[in-house]
């Protein structure tokens, strides 16, 4: 993206722009409009930010997207095992009929629930450690990430032993860091490219 | 807090949706905490375990269900916005009521009703609160018209030079 003053800045009008308004004085289409339109700047995106404001969306602004994202994909993934597992069930069962939808339904709607309940946890759980770090360090960067996703795991398995707190706090770093790496990818690629000679 | 506005409206779906969610969970939280205080075995340390555990096993499911009436409601409200092609306070009293007739929706049909019409009264009371806040507030932003001179008063005063129309 190309910010505003690098190449062409808003007040030198781009008389090559193939939009035909700008430069040859064109009479204007309204006598309410007491100006050249032409001046108005059309090729690039205008952005509009209100001052002192940061540039990105915050995490709170995210945190409930990304809460409600995960409960929903929980509930997908949850109702889909449940469903393939409730199919093994009855099988070998041998349950037809009204009996195996009834028994279906209980599958999926038992296993979709509980599994978009661990998720929405973990979500609600991962966002208010990312918010609290990201205030209180006042930045917002991969950095916070990895720590919120730590903190997330260590929690959430902190009740289930030592051992299994600590693979849950692995298991947090492991993927925050990955996301980190790929969300970075373009910057180490640019790392790598660089030839000391 | 300032940051948040509500999005448009596909996704205001899953917005709704994660926030509900994480008011089930931190509302159930405390709810269970004090439940599970109550009524476990006496002793300090047992009464706080006790706690512990029924806010783990407890709370994910009241969140589940806030998170299910909150994404309904959402989807109710987004299908009423595109079908009447406005949004106003309607919108969310029909779907109140008709989230909580679905919801409902397994046990019966006098169950059905009596939970449309506690939804519809609910969210008309928290519009209605809404809009109560709106007019308060909008109170001082009311344009203050600039003080005028008593007109019989100006004879002495220089017109302001300029402009003069005859």
């Amino acid at each position: 993206m190309s910010s505003l003053n690098d190449s062409n800045d808003i007040y030198t009008p781009n008389y090559e722009s193939s939009s035909g308004i700008a430069g040859n004085l064109r009479p204007f289409s309204s006598p309410y409009l007491n100006f050249d339109p032409g001046y108005i700047p059309q090729t690039q995106p205008e952005f509009i930010f209100l001052d002192g404001a940061s540039k990105q969306r915050g995490r709170f602004e995210l945190a409930f997207g990304q809460i409600g994202g995960s409960c929903m994909l929980g509930a997908t993934l949850g109702g889909a095992s449940g469903f393939y597992n409730g199919l093994k069930a009855t099988t070998l069962a041998g349950q037809t009929g009204k009996l195996r939808r009834t028994q279906l339904l209980n599958h999926v709607m038992k296993k979709g629930s509980a599994t978009a309940n661990t998720f929405g946890s973990v979500a609600v759980i991962y966002s208010a450690f990312g918010v609290f770090l990201s205030w209180t360090r006042g930045t917002d960067d991969d950095l916070n990430t990895v720590v919120a996703a730590t903190a997330t795991g260590l929690l959430y398995k902190s009740t289930a032993g030592l051992r299994r707190c600590g693979l849950g706090g692995a298991i947090g770093f492991g993927v925050s860091t990955l996301y980190a790496l790929w969300n970075n990818r373009d910057k180490l690629a640019d790392l790598r490219q660089f030839n000391p000679a | 807090m300032e940051e948040y506005t509500r999005e448009p409206c596909p996704w205001r779906i899953v917005d709704d949706c994660g926030g509900a969610f994480t008011m089930g969970l931190i509302g159930g939280g405390v709810f269970q905490s004090i439940k599970g205080f109550r009524n476990a075995p006496s002793g300090y340390n047992r009464r706080l375990m006790g706690s512990l555990t029924a806010i783990k096993q407890r709370s994910p499911i009241i969140a589940g269900n806030f998170a299910v009436w909150g994404g309904m409601f959402s989807t109710i409200d987004c299908a009423l916005i595109h079908i009447r092609k406005k949004e106003d306070p309607w919108n969310s009293i029909i779907s109140g009521a008709a989230t909580g007739g679905i919801l409902a929706a397994r046990n019966g049909l006098p169950a059905m009703a009596g939970s449309a019409f506690i939804g519809g009264v609910l969210l008309a009371l928290i519009e209605g609160v809404g809009i109560l806040f709106t007019r308060l507030s909008a109170e001082q932003f009311q344009p203050q018209l600039p003080p005028m001179e008593d007109p019989s008063q100006l004879g002495e005063q220089q017109p302001p030079g300029g402009y003069q129309f005859q």
